[in-house]
């Protein structure tokens, strides 16, 4: 009789598997790190007139948008779509052990992301926080991650289609960034502008601003924070609600 | 090492799999045979655990498939209609995964010499879509036995190979049953069932219609008129038989 294997040595396989994966993934790789980088660069004017935890927030919520638009729902998507996960499932593995792998691996990407843009920051742009700003910061980052691989889990609950979940994040991407960067600098209008700041692109944003400076952690951030867990929390249980293992799975 | 009693499947109002009851036994090759959409899939995938039946009683190697889950699939090896795999690792890092994934501790030298039984010593940092459909069936297969589980399921696993891949494959299979494994084999092809298999299930519209020998549902239909008109050569074949059970009407 075959015993089942243990979860430990079953999560760690996963977990080495899908790290090769993100790792030979170049073309979503770079994007999430060179996208932030470059915004930070062409931002030179901006750290002058909004400061640099301004600037740093704006760069690592665009990466946090790349990862789990581009990256995590178009990876899911396509593993649906090929099978991937119909064959991992026919294993004696629990079936959260397939996406807490995977989370795992975006978590990590978050940190290199967001480390990423405080070393550009710091070597090219001159920012520099107190070692608590950066502890904060990692953290944050991870939060207003969760939001963003929330509303990844959501798409690809809603389309079964990896085509069309493709196009759709590619849709959805391009919105949060041109509506959240020029909303925000109100290039947009007030109303566009308000609605942007309690957008899940807007509320990141603020607590990671906030995050990076200690003494600028107010009452709107505390507000800013609670919006985004209610987005990260909401995403989440409406993603995996929704979330079928095979395209043409029956409800 | 595998009983299915009863098995119901329903998609919406529609019934694919109705009262489906058979066994295997260990070093037994038990054939699924059926047309398009006439539930052996349905019945394969109920088994996988992959889909939860409207009722029934599914047991591998003693245990519940829908509530000892994890004990059922740690006995079973499955290769899938369609496998594929992260396209992004090679077939080295692939028998890694499912090595670790079934708790087998798997040495460099044993991963070797898994590579070189099924000739592909060479292969091992090649990703699996520049493998041959053949090689591609061939590391499905390692993967489906790389914990050495009694039962093995095999959907349509000869389909798109040449002959010489599939008369492997066919002697690997007949390795495993006389090893003392249980096969459950889908397949469309009567040749592979008539040469292979052990017994055969023909199943239509969900039902199991027959369930015997080849050689025994060959001569207990011999007679039969409609088994008669489908024989094209004269001598009734288990093609002729199914034919006849089934019908000659197209399957979408």
């Amino acid at each position: 009789m075959q015993n089942i294997p243990p979860t430990s040595a079953i999560f760690t396989s996963l977990l080495r598997a899908d790290l090769i994966t993100q790792w030979r993934n170049r073309k979503s790789f770079m994007l999430i790190l060179i996208v932030p980088v470059v915004i930070l660069f062409s931002w030179k004017s901006v750290i002058d007139e909004r400061g640099g935890a301004f600037v740093l927030g704006t760069c690592i919520t665009l990466g946090l948008i790349t990862i789990g638009l581009m990256g995590y729902s178009n990876s899911v998507a396509r593993d649906r779509d090929k099978g991937i996960f119909q064959r991992l499932r026919v294993a004696p593995l629990p079936a959260w052990s397939i996406m807490t792998s995977r989370l795992v691996v975006q978590m990590l990407m978050i940190l290199l992301l967001t480390s990423t843009v405080f070393i550009a920051g710091f070597y090219f742009d001159h920012i520099s926080l107190s070692a608590g700003g950066y502890l904060l910061g990692y953290v944050t980052a991870l939060v207003g991650g969760a939001v963003y691989l929330g509303i990844g889990q959501m798409i690809v609950g809603l389309i079964k289609n990896a085509e069309t979940v493709h196009s759709t994040s590619r849709l959805v991407y391009f919105v949060f960034i041109m509506v959240g960067m020029f909303g925000e600098l109100g290039i947009l209008g007030t109303p566009i502008g308000n609605l942007v700041k309690w957008s899940p692109y807007g509320t990141v944003k603020h607590i990671l601003a906030s995050s990076f400076q200690s003494g600028s952690w107010d009452l709107s951030a505390t507000r800013a924070l609670l919006v985004t867990l209610g987005y990260a929390i909401i995403f989440s249980v409406l993603g995996i609600r929704w979330f079928k293992w095979t395209p043409s799975e029956k409800g | 090492m595998l009983e299915v009693i009863d098995l119901n499947v329903k998609y919406g109002d529609f019934q694919a799999v109705k009262n489906v009851s058979f066994s295997i036994q260990a070093g037994e090759i038990f054939g699924l045979l059926g047309p398009n959409g006439a539930g052996k899939t349905s019945s394969l995938s109920a088994v996988e655990g992959l889909l939860v039946p409207e009722s029934g009683s599914i047991r591998v190697a003693g245990f519940d498939v829908k509530t000892q889950a994890r004990h059922a699939r740690a006995n079973m090896g499955v290769q899938l209609q369609a496998t594929s795999f992260q396209p992004e690792l090679n077939i080295a890092e692939i028998i890694r995964l499912y090595a670790g994934i079934y708790g087998v501790i798997l040495t460099r030298e044993k991963l070797d010499s898994i590579l070189e039984n099924i000739n592909l010593r060479e292969a091992g940092a090649k990703k699996f879509g520049q493998l041959s459909g053949g090689q591609q069936q061939r590391v499905s297969l390692v993967i489906a036995l790389i914990h050495e589980p009694k039962l093995v399921l095999l959907d349509e696993p000869t389909t798109g190979l040449d002959p010489q891949a599939r008369r492997q494959l066919w002697e690997r299979i007949e390795a495993l049953r006389n090893q003392g494994h249980g096969i459950l084999l889908t397949t469309h092809s009567m040749e592979e069932a008539e040469s292979v298999c052990d017994r055969v299930a023909i199943i239509d519209h969900g039902q199991v219609i027959s369930t015997d020998t080849p050689q025994t549902l060959i001569d207990s239909h011999r007679n039969d008129p409609a088994v008669i008109r489908a024989s094209r050569k004269g001598k009734i074949t288990l093609e002729d038989v199914f034919i006849g059970l089934t019908g000659s009407r197209l399957r979408v």
